[in-house]
């Protein structure tokens, strides 16, 4: 019988002596990788919009929107107003968080006017007749290099300087 | 900055990746193993880069990488303690023409694959085999009887 090749160690490499965790070591590890895109199917780590339904006495707001995205992702904003009250001069405001580290591609349909309420994005839209609907559409991509975790993204809805509806978020963007 | 964060961060996942799927996943380059290591290169390349299509982008990832890379290579050399973890240890499968069977149902290798290896190693039959191991880099060294 040929002699035992140099650097082998028997025990070590025949009979696994010492080694014999290591195969655990791997598989919990190998779990670990596995998991990550069963997690992702929960949409852990974004994009799937998530759909908010505020009501208030003179209008709902629906809002459908990830809260959960990643660097370089498109993605939609959906408001949905409701008006169950005539609303003379709907504005919908959005705190900086909407547009921190943010493209926004378009917005569809153009609002009356577009103006800084104290630092927020404010977007007239103009009369909203009672039992009528106004869907405003917001294309965005998240910058690559945006990271962000519990940032907080308001929404407002005014009817001239009347609050009618607050809603308020968290969202987190993975690098 | 962010370039560099985002090497580190697939370098390290990358050689964990590598660690712990397996050597036969490394040895053995069927096509589909093949065709997996393009699409796992250009996954890596685009959360690396991402929209940065400079020139300078990609000095700072293939520095990071490379950096890493030597750095891994230099520890495991200066720390022989760490080479388990970094490099793994060899794994002797066939010992005098015995197939130590053990020892390949732990890196999920079959018979078959063993044998295929030796054809490849112009050895017609296990049983002529003295030494098989299978090395850290997922290769298989068959040393024949004398």
């Amino acid at each position: 019988m040929a002699g035992v090749p140099d650097t082998i160690d028997l025990e070590r490499d025949r009979d696994l002596k010492g080694r014999e965790r290591d195969i655990w070591v791997r598989r919990g590890l190998m779990s670990i990788v596995a998991a990550i895109p069963v997690i992702a199917l929960f949409n852990v780590f974004g994009q799937r919009a998530e759909t908010r339904t505020l009501v208030g006495p003179a209008a709902s707001l629906k809002i459908s929107a990830p809260a959960r995205l990643r660097g370089g992702l498109l993605y939609q904003a959906r408001f949905h107003i409701t008006a169950r009250q005539d609303i003379k001069d709907a504005y919908l405001v959005l705190g900086p968080g909407w547009a921190e580290g943010m493209q926004m591609n378009t917005i569809e349909p153009s609002p009356v006017s577009e103006a800084s309420n104290n630092g927020r994005l404010s977007f007239e839209l103009g009369h909203i007749g009672a039992g009528h609907s106004y869907i405003l559409f917001m294309q965005f991509q998240v910058n690559p290099t945006n990271v962000a975790f519990g940032r907080k993204q308001t929404v407002w809805l005014n009817d001239g300087k009347t609050r009618l509806l607050t809603f308020s978020r968290n969202l987190t963007v993975y690098p | 900055m962010d370039i560099a964060l985002r090497g580190i961060a697939l370098f390290v996942f990358v050689y964990l990746l590598t660690r712990v799927i397996g050597r036969r996943e490394l040895s053995s380059l069927q096509p589909f193993d093949l065709i997996l290591l393009i699409v796992l290169g250009d996954l890596i390349q685009q959360g690396l880069t991402q929209d940065d299509y400079s020139v300078t982008g990609a000095f700072i990832a293939v520095a990071t990488i490379a950096s890493l890379q030597v750095l891994t290579s230099w520890t495991a050399f200066k720390f022989p303690r760490l080479r388990r973890v970094l490099d793994g240890h060899p794994i002797v499968l066939v010992e005098d023409g015995r197939v130590i069977e053990r020892n390949l149902r732990r890196e999920r290798l079959t018979i078959d694959d063993l044998a295929e290896q030796a054809r490849e190693n112009e050895l017609a039959s296990l049983a002529d085999v003295q030494w098989a191991i299978f090395e850290p880099s997922g290769a298989i060294s068959f040393i024949p009887k004398k």
